[in-house]
C-alpha cells in the first residue's frame, strides 16, 4: 500500500514537473497576429509588439478595453475610427501621448487586403507542410 | 558628306580615350547633354537641370491652364489610403468590370525611413486622362478618344478593334481588354455611369472611407481639387511625368504617415 502510495507520489510529481507551475506566472499572449477586417480589412494586432515592445500586461487591455475571445469587438457597430478618435478601444492609448494618435501612421496598423491576402497564403503555405 | 561616308568616318577616327579630357571640357560636354534632354522632354515636365517645382505637376505653363469645362480632376492624397479597396469594389460594382480586369488599381510599396525601419504606403492608380493621352495617339481607329468638353479620355467600343496598342502605349497601365466587350476597357471618371446621369463623384471616390479620393473640377477655383492643387504648402506630383503625358490626376500627402 505504501508502495502504490509512493508511485502515485512520483506520477503526480512529473506531471506537475511536465506543466510547468512557473509558467502560469508568466503572460502567455497568442503568438500569431490577430486580423481585424471589420470595418474595413484589414487590421493586424500584434500581441508580441504590446506585451514585449510597450510593456502592457493582459489586465491593461483585457477585459475592459477588449474582450479575450478575439473577433468580438468587431461585431460592435461602434467599432470604427470615430470610436478610438473618442479614446474607445485602440485608441485608449493610442491618443498620441500614451502611444502614437489614431489619426496619423494609418497604415502602422491597416495592412489593407494585400496585406491580409498575404497573410492568408502564408498561413495556407503553413498548412500545407503540416499535412 | 553622306550619312554612309560619315559613318566610315567616325568609325575610323582614333579613340582618344577619357583619361586626357579636362573636367571642364567634361562639364560642358554633360551640360549640353542635359540641355538636350531638357528640350527633348518639353523642358517643362522633366528636365535635369530645371527646377524642382517643375518635376512635379505644378509647373507653371501646365497648371493654371484648363482648357476643359469641367475639367475632371483627381487629387490623390496617398498617405491616407489605407487599402481596404472599398473603391476597387464599388468601381467593379458600378462599371462591371469582370474578374479578370480593372479600372483602378491599389499598389503597395515599402518606404525606408530609418535604419531598420520601413514604412508601408499604397498607391491608388487610374487612368490619368492625359492632357496629352498617348494612349489616344496611337489608337488607329480612334476608338479611345478626349472628350471636348470634359477632358475625359473615353472609349467608343463599336470602334474598338481590339488591336491592344493603347494598353501597350499607356504609362499607367490602366487598360485591359474586355473580353465579353470584346474591347478595351478603362476608367471613365464613371461618365457612363454616373457623371452623364447627374452624380457629381465617381463611384471610387463616393466609396473612399478615408478621404484619400478627392474628385472634381480643376477649373473651377471653389472646388476641392483646385484648392487642393494649388495649395503652396503642400507637394503636388503626378506618376511618370517624363512621359510628357500630362496627367489630371495628382498625388500628394497629408503628412500623416
Amino acid at each position: 500500500m505504501k508502495r502504490w502510495l509512493l508511485i502515485l507520489i512520483i506520477f503526480l510529481f512529473s506531471l506537475a514537473l511536465y506543466q510547468p507551475l512557473w509558467g502560469q506566472d508568466e503572460e502567455e499572449y497568442p503568438q500569431e497576429p490577430i486580423i481585424f477586417t471589420k470595418p474595413v480589412k484589414a487590421v493586424i494586432f500584434d500581441h508580441k509588439k504590446h506585451v514585449e515592445d510597450a510593456g502592457l500586461s493582459c489586465e491593461d487591455c483585457h477585459e475592459d478595453v477588449f474582450e479575450m475571445a478575439a473577433g468580438t469587438a468587431e461585431q460592435n457597430e461602434d467599432f470604427n475610427m470615430k470610436s478610438l478618435y473618442e479614446g474607445k478601444y485602440c485608441g485608449t492609448c493610442h491618443d498620441g501621448e500614451s502611444a502614437f494618435a489614431s489619426n496619423k501612421k494609418c497604415t502602422t496598423c491597416h495592412i489593407g487586403v494585400l496585406g491580409w491576402k498575404r497573410l492568408q497564403k502564408k498561413e495556407e503555405k503553413k498548412e500545407g507542410k503540416h499535412h | 558628306m553622306d550619312l554612309k561616308k560619315f559613318g566610315k568616318w567616325l568609325q575610323g577616327l582614333k579613340n582618344e580615350g577619357v583619361e586626357h579630357v579636362s573636367l571642364e571640357e567634361r562639364r560642358a560636354f554633360l551640360k549640353i547633354g542635359l540641355q538636350v534632354t531638357g528640350v527633348f522632354a518639353g523642358g517643362t515636365i522633366l528636365s535635369v537641370v530645371s527646377k524642382v517645382d517643375k518635376v512635379f505637376g505644378a509647373a507653371p505653363e501646365y497648371v493654371d491652364k484648363y482648357p476643359y469645362k469641367p475639367h475632371y480632376s483627381m487629387v490623390l492624397i496617398t498617405d491616407r489610403c489605407v487599402d481596404c479597396q472599398l473603391c476597387m469594389d464599388a468601381c467593379v460594382r458600378t462599371n462591371h468590370v469582370p474578374h479578370y480586369g480593372w479600372r483602378t488599381r491599389i499598389f503597395e510599396r515599402r518606404i525606408v525611413v530609418g535604419p531598420n525601419e520601413t514604412m508601408r504606403q499604397f498607391m491608388p492608380v487610374l487612368c490619368n486622362h492625359c492632357n496629352i493621352p498617348p494612349c489616344v495617339r496611337v489608337c488607329p481607329t480612334k476608338a479611345t478618344f478626349k472628350d471636348k468638353k470634359t477632358g475625359i479620355v473615353r472609349m467608343n467600343i463599336k470602334k474598338c478593334i481590339g488591336c491592344k496598342t493603347c494598353m501597350v502605349a499607356c504609362p499607367y497601365n490602366m487598360r485591359y481588354f474586355n473580353e465579353e466587350r470584346r474591347a478595351v476597357d478603362k476608367c471613365d471618371f464613371c461618365w457612363e455611369s454616373r457623371l452623364s446621369k447627374g452624380e457629381k463623384l465617381t463611384a471610387c471616390a463616393a466609396a473612399c472611407p478615408a478621404g484619400v479620393r478627392n474628385f472634381g473640377d480643376l477649373s473651377d477655383p471653389n472646388s476641392k481639387v483646385y484648392k487642393l492643387v494649388h495649395d503652396p504648402e503642400r507637394v503636388i506630383w503626378v506618376l511618370r511625368p517624363e512621359t510628357g503625358a500630362r496627367p489630371n490626376v495628382f498625388y500628394t500627402i497629408d503628412g500623416i504617415g
